[in-house]
């Protein structure tokens, strides 16, 4: 699966064995954009030993908030079962509020493996 | 007032950017882009204008799903963005239903009172337990609001219908 970055919606590219997602993050609707990915990952965590997330956000809104905590507790269930799922967070030196967000996120993983990663 | 008292009154104040009508999410979609490079192009610092651009976009999803005054598409309300040398402000106005304005205010003034830390923590709580009856969205717009910002007033306006007015300061 592979989905072109919009303005309000990231890169995302899913495989078998990783999951990419880039760019900005605030749909015009949340739930069209969030199901698809959602489904699919989990099918993809079901059929894979390990699997690798990596996720380059500039910004995401307070709705997609939510898609995103959804999003980690699916890896974190997948994790949790066995699986060895890897996580990055990246974000740009220069950006305090996805650092932040990232750290959000983060406090909540126990399973998976998870890591900030600052890029310039 | 006219158009050019309405002009001078807005470059005066600070307002570089001001919408005001139907706002929709196809609106903010054709707006959003040109908002940003709005706010980048006043501040090169990007943990700055992320949040600027962060708030704008909050504050405005809050008038399309809120607003009292409505169309098919979205709501009706005025959305604004300044910069002075202390920083940005991010402003916006809808119509709202009276006997809204009591819970509003209670939960606002809660936000108002936390400090980042409790913030924090009313944002993790809320994105686990789901949003509140009601919410068109995470329940979280206000929340994100008070954490992105300096500081944020608001205010209840009767002129005659009620209209609700938030202002979000953002500084360095």
């Amino acid at each position: 699966m592979h989905l072109e970055a919009t303005n309000r919606t990231p890169e995302v590219t899913i495989s078998d064995t990783s999951l990419e997602l880039k760019g900005e993050c605030y749909p015009e609707d949340i739930s069209a954009f969030a199901e698809p990915i959602l489904e699919l990952l989990a099918e993809k965590l079901e059929a894979c030993d390990s699997y690798f997330v990596s996720l380059e956000l500039r910004y995401f809104n307070s709705s997609s908030a939510k898609f995103f905590f959804d999003f980690f507790e699916v890896l974190e269930e997948a994790a949790a079962d066995g699986k060895n799922v890897s996580i990055e967070w990246r974000y740009r030196s220069t950006d305090n509020s996805m650092k932040e967000a990232g750290e959000d996120f983060e406090e909540d993983m126990e399973e998976a493996d998870y890591q900030l990663v600052e890029i310039s | 007032m006219d158009s050019t008292d309405f002009h001078k009154l807005l470059l005066s104040r600070g307002t570089f950017f001001c919408y005001s009508g139907l706002l929709s999410e196809e609106v903010l979609s054709a707006i959003s882009s040109i908002v940003r490079e709005q706010v980048t192009d006043i501040d090169h610092d990007e943990g700055l204008t992320t949040r600027v651009f962060g708030i704008f976009i909050e504050q405005t999803q809050n008038i399309i799903r809120y607003s009292e005054e409505r169309l098919a598409q979205g709501g009706i309300g005025t959305v604004a963005i300044g910069h002075s040398s202390d920083g940005f402000i991010v402003e916006a106005i809808n119509p709202m239903k009276a006997e809204k304005a009591g819970s509003l205010k209670a939960n606002l003034e809660e936000l108002q009172k936390m400090d980042s830390k409790e913030l924090r923590k009313a944002y993790k709580q809320r994105l686990r337990e789901g949003p509140p009856e009601g919410s068109k969205g995470a329940g979280l717009g206000f929340i994100e609001i008070a954490r992105k910002s300096s500081k944020f007033e608001f205010d209840f306006v009767e002129s005659p219908d009620l209209l609700f007015v938030l202002k979000a300061w953002i500084v360095p």
